[in-house]
């Protein structure tokens, strides 16, 4: 794909309009998503999707084949969406990278309890939480939104994401924990999940 | 100047300068909005018709400091001073019905946004750059 | 507890990206501490859900006229046109030119126009997302919010 990729890039560079609306649609999709995850809105999402593809166009002539091209593209669109969104104000209270001891907190506060055991719960769990979870999403800051996307739909590594957000590989994890953290509260009051009670034995004698 | 030729001159003057003819005016209240950051959180009650548009920023503190109501002609630029001496200049480019179409223009900033709304919509453009925590906004409304 | 601090971030790992004494220490962490198994659990159940549930956003929209509309937005770029197009290269040649008192402080230099139309009906589109001094359009059903950049804002990416 990657080799195909430079191929694209090498005759859209030379005018080639088939080829450069080929790199369109092969990664339209994914970068619109990506979009989504940052910007939240999809009409902005589409916005941004289609101005990193006009940037990417504008400066075919600088792409040097250093990274591949969907890295590039994918760089445009985290940049866009940022920008889109640094005006987003939440006021929040823990704006802080660093992971300290209350931040830890409860750790059956998280989706959940000790108690689902089989597969079949974790399963019904999971397509119930696919249906919230962008919505879940859309209650964190920018700057969690950012690096859980990246990690998960670009599947940027530590190193890549690093790179990508100018932080130090430590910030990527403590930022990645508050994250992870962040999404899996939003997504227990979805759910509706008692934060102690990871037991759901349906015996209400209790 | 014989008479006649002095009104044929002033039939062309009145030709020339007149605007397209066939619109009409729109009446047009503008206002100069000072948001601030740094300052105890106060909403000027005389902006709750703005408040919607204004709370999506962060600042706390939000005061009308100029209230203007216009009669403007499509084509013809108005200009909006703003405290710090700069003007905006706000033009009505186009009305269709229920819809105008307003550009604002900033030299300072090299910016024209031409924005359409209907009457029971406000712009609002920022017009300083914010500055010690505090920036201006102008909000535009046709058929107040 | 000091070592859940340490550890905790550590959880959404994957392979290679700790190193031997990391994932060494990781491991003897987890065995030990039920809390970090909870964390580690709890990923697991959302792992790559966020991917599944925006690219199925993704794919549920019509793409059609997206590689379209992003070459109508390169055409756009190329070939300025119309009244503002003409004005900009009328006051480049004629310099001497002086308008009327009403125009002058808005052909000092034109930049890029941002057009937006919102009513209620129809879905808001910002054509320009970067204009020169108009940084960003935020959409609400009372109207646009027109925001400018930052004064010594860096070139965009």
């Amino acid at each position: 794909m990657e080799a195909d990729d430079l191929a694209l890039v090498a005759r859209a560079r030379s005018g080639d309009d088939e080829a450069f609306r080929a790199l369109v649609v092969r990664y339209q999709r994914k970068v619109y998503a990506v979009a989504l995850g940052i910007v939240k809105d999809a009409d902005s999402a589409w916005d941004v999707a289609q101005e990193a593809f006009v940037r990417v166009h504008e400066h075919l002539g600088d792409f040097k084949g250093e990274s591949a091209f969907s890295t590039w593209v994918f760089r445009i669109a985290t940049h866009l969406g940022i920008d889109a969104v640094r005006r987003e104000r939440v006021a929040l209270k823990d704006d802080v990278d660093e992971v300290r001891e209350a931040d830890l907190g409860d750790a059956g506060e998280g989706i959940l309890g000790t108690g689902l055991g089989s597969d079949p719960q974790a399963a019904t769990l999971r397509r119930e939480l696919l249906g919230k979870i962008q919505g879940a999403l859309e209650t964190l800051p920018e700057k969690h939104r950012t690096i859980l996307v990246l990690r998960e739909i670009e599947g940027l590594s530590y190193e890549e994401l690093a790179e990508r957000l100018g932080i130090h590989k430590g910030t990527v994890m403590s930022r990645l924990f508050h994250a992870r953290k962040k999404m899996q509260a939003a997504l227990r009051e979805y759910a509706e999940i008692a934060p102690q009670d990871g037991r759901d034995d349906g015996d209400e004698s209790e | 100047m014989t008479t006649s030729r002095m009104v044929a001159a002033a039939a062309a003057v009145a030709l020339c300068a007149a605007p397209v003819l066939a619109r009409a005016d729109v009446p047009v209240r503008v206002r100069v909005v000072k948001g601030s950051r740094q300052t105890p959180p106060r909403f000027d009650p005389r902006l709750s018709d703005l408040k919607k548009q204004l709370s999506r920023l962060s600042y706390s503190q939000w005061e009308q400091v100029k209230e203007q109501d216009l009669t403007m002609s499509p084509g013809k630029t108005e200009f909006v001073e703003l405290p710090g001496g700069e003007h905006v200049g706000l033009t009505v480019v186009d009305v269709r019905g229920d819809t105008v179409t307003f550009e604002v223009a900033m030299a300072t900033r090299n910016t024209q946004s031409r924005l359409t709304i209907d009457k029971n919509q406000r712009i609002v453009h920022q017009v300083s750059p914010e500055k010690g925590g505090v920036a201006y906004f102008m909000s535009a409304r046709a058929w107040p | 507890m000091t070592d859940c601090v340490r550890y905790a971030p550590m959880i959404d790992a994957r392979a290679g990206e700790l190193s031997p004494e990391e994932r060494a220490g990781l491991e003897a962490h987890l065995a030990g501490c039920a809390g970090c198994r909870a964390r580690a659990a709890a990923q697991r159940v959302v792992a790559g859900l966020l991917s599944e549930a925006l690219l199925a956003q993704a794919n549920r929209r019509d793409f059609g006229p997206f590689v379209d509309g992003v070459m109508a937005r390169i055409e756009r770029r190329r070939a300025p046109r119309g009244v503002l197009a003409r004005l900009r290269a009328a006051v480049v040649h004629h310099p001497r030119i002086t308008f009327g008192a009403a125009l002058a402080p808005v052909l000092a230099a034109l930049a890029i126009l941002v057009y937006v139309r919102t009513t209620h009906d129809e879905v808001a589109r910002v054509l320009e997302l970067n204009s020169e001094g108009v940084d960003m359009v935020v959409q609400t059903s009372d109207g646009p919010l027109v925001l400018m950049g930052a004064e010594d804002d860096p070139e965009g990416t």
